[in-house]
């Protein structure tokens, strides 16, 4: 073949410009691939049109790049393509915006996890919280309850282990004659203290009253429910008392003793 | 070019995207051993364009003036095209003689094929072929390829 012939009948300008037959096509490809002196013209040709063309060149708005990329993002575009030109510079720019939406969305969803995530715990921390307070508030209280009957208790011990009170003893009637009862008198400062605690508890309309006799007459030494908590119950103070009872009388008491509810009865033993 | 050989700017710009939308696609297809890149991408766009022009009634009209007008073809333009079409492209063909200038602006910048070339103004393939490949030699002087 007459390379400079068949160079010089213009075909590889067709070639370039995307003019030939299919069949054309093949052959200068073969030909191409064959002869190293068609590839250089070729090179030549093809660059002497680029030239042409750039300088040429009509700059197309910049709103036909965003709309092509809006095109391309929409993914109208399969993933394997993408990858192959992902050198471009065109292409490069659209990743890098890919993967800033791709990031930035990321981390919207990740931050939101996590709000949610710390919301909760805060929540449940804050529920802990005012639970350990009302438990706080309860052992606090407990505390102060156990402190008062304990000092109840030592002031109890106080009264029965002082030589100066006198114990008097006080006996079931018929009407109770499983009852019994103790004055604690102390004769020096009158204080009187009672333990009851064998006494039944009465009706609501009901209390017990204290008496002590004194001369042979029954002075109320103040009344009191049944079946006490306290183990000592400070009374009237009470002066020259010969002898105690107690009798069921209704509710505040009353002036003079109902002798026939006398529930128990114990004289002073002198000296 | 496209836009030259479209002469309407909107559509121009919807080939162009096209255009650049089908390289995407197909670029896997592109092989390097057949030419540059540049070509490669210049064929998709030359075809894309003037089988636009071919499926656009616009095109049939200005095709038509275009053959009934050529020897006043500039003169009968609106002054837009003809700013479109001309400026720069005259500038580096005006060298050339006539015939060859009017090959080099029919094939590139006006979406002929050279079939059409040769059917509608009766030069022989041949002719418009060497044509072609001396205009190609002057220019590249002119563009100062190595």
């Amino acid at each position: 073949m007459n390379l400079q012939e068949y160079i010089a009948s213009g075909i590889l300008e067709l070639y370039a410009l995307g003019e030939l037959s299919e069949q054309e096509r093949s052959e200068v490809e073969h030909n191409l691939v064959q002869y190293p002196e068609l590839r250089a013209e070729l090179a030549r040709v093809e660059e002497t049109q680029e030239s042409l063309l750039m300088q040429t060149a009509v700059r197309p708005r910049a709103a036909v790049k965003s709309a092509l990329f809006e095109k391309l993002d929409a993914g109208k575009v399969s993933v394997k393509a993408e990858g192959k030109v992902v050198s471009m510079p065109s292409a490069s720019t659209a990743s890098v915006w890919k993967f800033a939406a791709a990031a930035s969305f990321t981390l919207a969803i990740v931050s939101s996890y996590l709000a949610y995530e710390y919301h909760n715990r805060w929540k449940s921390t804050e529920t802990n919280y005012t639970e350990l307070l009302a438990q706080n508030q309860r052992v606090a209280q407990d505390y102060n309850r156990v402190n008062q009957r304990l000092d109840q208790i030592e002031n109890d011990l106080k009264v029965i282990d002082n030589p100066d009170f006198k114990r008097v003893v006080m006996k079931g009637t018929d009407n109770a004659p499983n009852a019994t009862a103790h004055i604690y008198w102390n004769e020096k400062s009158n204080e009187v203290y009672l333990n009851a605690q064998s006494l039944q508890a009465l009706a609501q309309e009901s209390q017990y009253q204290l008496w002590a006799i004194i001369d042979g007459k029954p002075v109320d030494a103040g009344v009191f429910d049944g079946n006490p908590k306290e183990a000592l119950l400070k009374m009237k103070n009470i002066a020259g008392a010969a002898a105690f009872a107690v009798t069921v009388e209704p509710r505040g008491g009353k002036e003079s003793p109902t002798l026939s509810t006398m529930q128990v009865v114990g004289n002073v033993v002198k000296g | 070019m496209v836009l030259r050989v479209i002469k309407n700017e909107d559509i121009a710009e919807e080939v162009l995207q096209d255009v650049f939308l089908k390289i995407w696609d197909k670029i896997d297809q592109y092989d390097s051993a057949k030419g540059k890149l540049f070509t490669w991408m210049l064929n998709i766009a030359r075809n894309h364009a003037i089988d636009k022009t071919r499926s656009k009634e616009i095109s049939k009209e200005q095709k038509t003036r275009a053959i009934e007008n050529v020897v006043h073809r500039v003169e009968a333009r609106e002054p837009v095209e003809q700013r479109v079409e001309d400026i720069g492209v005259k500038d580096i063909i005006k060298s050339l003689p006539d015939e060859q200038q009017f090959v080099v602006d029919y094939l590139y910048f006006k979406g002929y094929s050279q079939s059409e070339l040769a059917d509608e103004f009766n030069i022989p393939l041949g002719t418009v072929k060497t044509r072609l490949r001396l205009a190609m030699q002057s220019l590249r002087e002119t563009l100062n390829v190595t």
